[in-house]
């Protein structure tokens, strides 16, 4: 099957690509999401003192 | 003079940066007269194939933020060094790993598992993990490979310029484009910010720097003319590198380290510890052990920013 | 070096891979004994690797 990628999708906050999978009539069969990335906050906050927990998290998202 | 064609990239990373460079305001009017941004994902819709179809150096100046921690990140960060001439870290987390560099206390697998396994909030009995591979009826799909290990922007590529901050000020970043504008940056391996640590910088009392006692930052409020390391109050100005117009010490928050080690410091959480203890004013051995249990997270506070720009860049696995 | 020793231990380096002892330059023999112990006992611990279980890139 024909494979379109839309890589990296732009003009919001994160990384992500799309996957179009088109049939042989040209129509789309499937489409996927991917999130390429991750950094681990669910981790790394762990441990750290609940008072810096504000400064650590907002880096989640910087927009 | 021809236009500069700039790029922008990010990669663990959290926007912010980006955003930086947006909070420049009106000013985003002469960074356009004086460059054509070629690649930018936050704002342009350029896609990668867009830069590997450009010639190497075609960029002039890349501004990369966002630590290393994938092999897309690093692919990424090596096309866009083939493809510019000058690459500037961009940031604390391309510069020193930055907060994503926390990762470094732990494996890639303990971050995948607490990821999509074991966070409370999860509904995945069937244990689902992403994987590089995966097959669908339609073919296949590909993601990067996740590394136990977070690296520094110049631990994959070489690096002319490094821009610190969580994220660099508004008025660093100005002076990183007045200083394109006008043909004058530094020397390359130059960090654009000040030659001397926060301390300098900061405007409060120095008196006498010796505490007998540590408290975290909610347990007293701090008199906001006093230095905060004189109050008991774990503040990393001594060993960070000054330039930020001290905005967390004017929020009477103690400095947590974005902006790196100072000149002529190989390992920032290294000289915290120094600069801590030898603060420490104790009356005996209990004493001491009290004080070093006052001080909570020492590893994590004192590489908040810079865990991978440490000498032992990770927790041994 | 208590709290040293403290945030090497978040690193994952065990207490007794780092030391502190005061010699002077005429106590040979306090010396030797103090860096062959501390030479067996790293020994014991074996090789610290920080590429252990992965380094990547």
């Amino acid at each position: 099957m024909r494979k379109v990628s839309i890589d990296p999708i732009t003009r919001l906050e994160g990384h992500g690509k799309i996957e179009i999978f088109l049939n042989d009539d040209g129509d789309v069969a499937n489409a996927y999401l991917q999130i390429p990335e991750l950094r681990g906050f669910e981790k790394f906050c762990e441990g750290r003192p609940v008072e810096e927990l504000p400064r650590i998290v907002t880096r989640i998202c910087g927009v | 003079m021809a236009k500069l064609k700039l790029g922008l990239y990010w990669a663990a990373s959290c926007g912010g940066c980006d955003v930086a460079v947006l909070d420049i305001n009106e000013k985003i009017l002469d960074v356009a007269q004086l460059a054509d941004i070629v690649f930018w994902p936050i704002a342009m819709d350029f896609k990668y194939h867009h830069v590997r179809a450009m010639e190497d150096g075609a960029i002039d100046v890349c501004l990369f933020n966002g630590a290393i921690r994938s092999s897309e990140q690093e692919d990424i960060a090596r096309l866009l060094r083939a493809k510019s001439k000058t690459m500037v870290a961009f940031g604390s987390c391309a510069c020193f790993g930055g907060i994503p560099a926390l990762a470094n206390f732990a494996s890639r697998d303990e971050v995948m598992r607490r990821a999509y396994i074991e966070a409370p909030s999860n509904d995945n009995s069937g244990a689902t993990l992403p994987q590089v591979r995966t097959t669908v009826p339609e073919g296949e799909l590909e993601l990067p490979e996740l590394y136990d290990t977070v690296l520094t922007l110049a631990q994959v590529v070489d690096v002319e310029y490094f821009v610190p901050g969580c994220p660099p000020p508004v008025d660093l970043i100005l002076k990183v484009v007045d200083a394109l504008a006008t043909n004058s940056l530094p020397p390359p391996g130059a960090v654009i910010a000040s030659e001397k640590t926060l301390c300098d910088e900061c405007e409060r009392k120095k008196e006498n720097k010796k505490i007998s006692r540590i408290y975290r930052p909610h347990e007293i409020i701090p008199d906001p003319e006093r230095c905060l390391l004189e109050q008991g109050i774990i503040c990393c100005g001594p060993a960070t590198r000054g330039g930020c117009g001290a905005l967390c010490i004017k929020a009477n928050m103690p400095c947590r380290g974005c902006f790196g080690p100072p000149p002529g410091v190989a390992d920032q959480g290294a000289k915290l510890v120094a600069a801590v203890a030898s603060i420490y004013q104790a009356r005996d051995g209990e004493d001491i052990a009290r004080m070093v249990s006052e001080m909570v997270d020492p590893a994590g506070t004192f590489y908040r920013f810079g865990l991978a720009n440490s000498m032992l860049r990770r927790k041994r696995l | 070096m208590a709290l040293l020793k403290n945030t090497l231990a978040q690193l994952g380096v065990e207490e007794d891979r780092v030391r502190l002892e005061w010699v002077s330059a005429s106590e040979g023999e306090r010396f030797a004994s103090i860096v062959n112990e501390m030479t067996e006992k790293v020994r014991e611990l074996g090789p610290f690797s920080r590429d252990d279980g992965g380094e990547n890139g």
